[in-house]
């Protein structure tokens, strides 16, 4: 069938990224490959698609690698050896996707399939506090799956109830004024254990920054804009400028966010309104905070931050990476 | 079906409607509190109401009559509304008498009019502990099930109650053709107890599922139960010896054709509960409902025309065994159809309760920015009218804003996750994906 002329117009359709693709036809293999557990441990931490988005957003060049996705794991490793705790790590090698896009898109089979798959590893391996850095993660395994007798925590109340401790800053550290994003994932949506003091908590414990709240913050925060990777098109850029406007507003130098999803539509238009290295629309920095809090603590990410180390400066802008 | 099947899908496990989404309410309308400001006042009133009935009382006593002598009338009954009062303490002659203490000065004789005083206060003390045995704010009848079973079997139990005080004149009214009472004490008594509590179970059973609960659990033994305890007594009346009369011997084909039909009911909605799926199952139940009072309204009829006395033969076996015979097989077909009731549409249930206060739309923030928005695109409104082309549908983001500010707690993502599985459904059942719409 083709695309019908709608009185909206066209092209009102669910765009499947490739990534969906892949997903969807991952989620049909549901044998269990052979695990290697390097760290047995009760709490375990699932880094979620976060690899998966680095691709995806290079592969449709809506930014070229400064926006790192990949970064949310090495600080979230970081931040809980901070607070002693060596999670085992529920890597993309043997766990699924938790399916949140999929169900919220309506494919409630592959959803199924990829919450089986994902319940079975998680009771084999024994985990007994699962720990994830992801709002719609979080939502989705404490609500949509049925883990009898799992804890389900966002790493931010995991830091706040261990007591995570950020060292002073050093006296040359300027201050800066950060802006916190609900998550409606985390927040709104959960009717138990919703997420809202836990990260403001932490960023309190950071002593150069002062935390500034945005026009809409707590259970009435904005939308970033798009929801479960449904569509991208100037409706949601404008939702998702009109958030990222809020921060300017208050003269955020961060936008911290708890949702990769969050950081991959704000990375995208802070990217696209940057023509020039130095000439933004947003004068901060967008980033999750995990990282935020990982990099106020010393010492080195434990897998170098997913960072590529032959590059020295960002990419130049532009549609082909700089390039013709 | 596939729909069907899609829709348990998304919906199992999850713990039902009055399901607490969204953060804690913190918007308490103000106002006077009941204690001590609106008690006060109402005190004053009370006290002035019951010395102006003190004063009447006791100074403007109206003449009303001479007593009537018992001996006028035959049958004193009470007013209609207070039957059931009188039930409760005539149906106290079951409880056991006996004396705690005999011999002492604390002696306490337990003795029917004990325990009818007994009974006719525990509706007043139920009444009385209500508001702090139910805390609940839920006031529609399908979001509280346990307490609108407890309601509807209080009511027939008013109904039963009134039958039974006036057991003296059920007795000697009807007679079965040898003369006995037709309906025995001893049914009569088991009519007092066995209606309430099998219009509670049918209440409970239907407003759960109506609230999309699996109620199978429920279903099949409510169903399966009643069904064997029908037809075992049915196979003993007419098959074990001594348990129809001689009398009613010439009689047995008419009384077998009632057993059979009673029986086949209960069994053919038993075995459609437990073997076909639900919507056939309700199907079967109610087919079985219609032929079934269709089948006994035609065999009064013919009977009254052609065999009265026969009739009266039929009715005396029936009407004595009337709590199994007559109430089960009724149960069973009532339950079996309410129970593999269709639910509403989560959506549909909740958004019921919409009073259009239009605080979702202002909050929604795709309506911020589509230029569709100054054409009157609303996508909660649109979507509760039916008037979309699945625009509204698939631009909603979830984000759960209008639930946030809803004042009744309607979850609008709980909709968006039911019809988006079900677009996907069809596009299952159409072979392949499909563009909207």
């Amino acid at each position: 069938m083709a695309v019908t002329e709608t009185e909206y117009g066209p092209g009102r359709t669910i765009p499947h990224p490739v990534m969906f693709r892949v997903l969807d036809s991952e989620a049909e293999d549901t044998t269990i490959p052979e695990i290697k557990v390097v760290h047995k441990a009760e709490v375990a931490y699932y880094p979620g698609c976060v690899d998966y988005y680095d691709v995806e957003m290079q592969f449709s060049h809506m930014n070229y690698g400064d926006t790192n996705h990949g970064i949310i794991f090495d600080s979230s490793i970081k931040l809980l050896r901070a607070v002693g705790i060596e999670p085992m790590v529920l890597d993309r090698s043997f766990m699924k996707c938790c399916g949140h896009d999929q169900l919220w898109q309506g494919k409630v089979d592959v959803f199924e399939k990829m919450r089986d798959y994902n319940t079975r590893i998680i009771k084999m391996l024994g985990v007994k506090t699962l720990v994830t850095s992801c709002a719609e993660g979080y939502r989705t395994f404490r609500l949509d799956y049925k883990l009898d007798g799992v804890r389900v925590v966002h790493i931010t109340q995991f830091l706040y109830e261990r007591g995570l401790r950020i060292p002073p800053q050093p006296e040359t550290a300027r201050k800066v004024r950060v802006a916190y994003q609900d998550p409606c994932r985390s927040c709104r949506q959960m009717p138990v254990g919703a997420v809202y003091e836990e990260p403001r908590e932490l960023i309190k414990r950071v002593d150069n920054a002062e935390l500034v709240e945005l026009k809409t913050f707590r259970a009435d925060a904005q939308c970033c804009g798009v929801a479960q990777m449904m569509y991208c098109n100037d409706k949601t850029k404008g939702l998702t400028r009109k958030r990222m406007d809020e921060a300017t507003e208050v003269q955020a130098d961060y936008l911290l966010t708890a949702c990769p999803k969050c950081l991959t539509h704000f990375g995208c238009l802070h990217h696209e309104n940057r023509w020039k290295p130095g000439e933004e629309r947003y004068g901060y920095k967008v980033m999750d905070i995990t990282q935020f809090l990982a990099e106020r603590l010393p010492g080195d990410y434990p897998t170098g931050g997913n960072v590529d180390a032959r590059r020295k400066e960002p990419p130049l802008p532009g549609r082909k990476g700089g390039g013709s | 079906m596939e729909l069907e099947r899609v829709k348990e899908r998304v919906l199992e496990g999850r713990p039902g409607f009055p399901r607490a989404y969204g953060p804690a309410r913190v918007d308490h309308q103000p106002g006077i509190p009941l204690f001590p400001q609106e008690a006060t006042r109402d005190l004053v009133v009370i006290f002035l109401l019951t010395a102006i009935m003190f004063f009447l009382s006791s100074y403007l006593t109206p003449f009303l009559g001479p007593a009537r002598s018992p001996q006028i009338s035959e049958l004193i009954v009470p007013d209609w509304y207070l039957l059931f009062s009188w039930g409760l303490l005539k149906i106290a002659d079951i409880f056991p008498t006996f004396t705690l203490g005999a011999g002492t000065p604390l002696a306490a004789e337990f003795n029917p009019v004990f325990w009818g005083d007994v009974l006719s206060g525990i509706p007043i003390i139920a009444l009385l502990l209500l508001p702090f045995l139910d805390r609940g704010r839920e006031a529609r009848p399908a979001k509280a099930p346990i307490r609108s079973a407890i309601g509807t079997a209080s009511i027939a139990a008013i109904f039963t109650a009134s039958l039974y005080s006036i057991r003296e004149v059920i007795s000697e009214r009807w007679l079965s053709p040898n003369g006995a009472p037709l309906i025995p004490d001893n049914t009569q008594k088991w009519f007092f107890v066995i209606p309430p509590i099998l219009v509670g179970l049918v209440t409970y059973t239907a407003l759960r599922r109506l609230g999309y609960q699996p109620m199978r659990r429920w279903l099949v033994p409510n169903v399966t139960v009643p069904a064997i305890i029908v037809c075992a007594q049915s196979a003993a009346i007419l098959l074990l010896p001594g348990w129809l009369g001689a009398e009613a011997l010439p009689y047995v084909v008419w009384i077998a054709v009632h057993l059979v039909l009673l029986s086949a009911a209960s069994a053919a909605v038993a075995v459609a509960v437990i073997a076909l799926p639900e919507t056939r199952a309700r199907d079967v139940s109610a087919w079985t409902i219609v032929l079934a009072v269709l089948a006994f309204a035609g065999l009064s009829i013919y009977m009254d025309a052609t065999d009265r006395n026969g009739y009266s033969w039929v009715l005396s076996v029936l009407y004595p065994n009337m709590n199994t015979l007559l109430l089960l097989p009724m149960f069973a077909v009532m339950t079996a159809w309410l129970g593999t009731r269709r639910p509403y549409s989560t959506y549909e249930y909740l958004l019921n309760e919409c009073y259009q206060c239009g605080k979702c739309h202002t909050v929604c923030p795709v309506t911020k920015v589509e230029d569709d928005a100054l054409g009157g695109l609303n996508l909660v409104y649109n979507t509760f009218k039916k008037q979309h082309d699945g625009v509204p549908l698939w631009t909603c983001l979830a984000c759960d804003a209008c639930s946030a500010v809803c004042p009744l707690d309607i979850k609008y993502s709980d909709y968006i996750l039911e019809e988006r599985a079900k677009v996907h459904a069809k596009m299952a059942a159409d072979g392949g994906e499909r563009e909207w719409p």
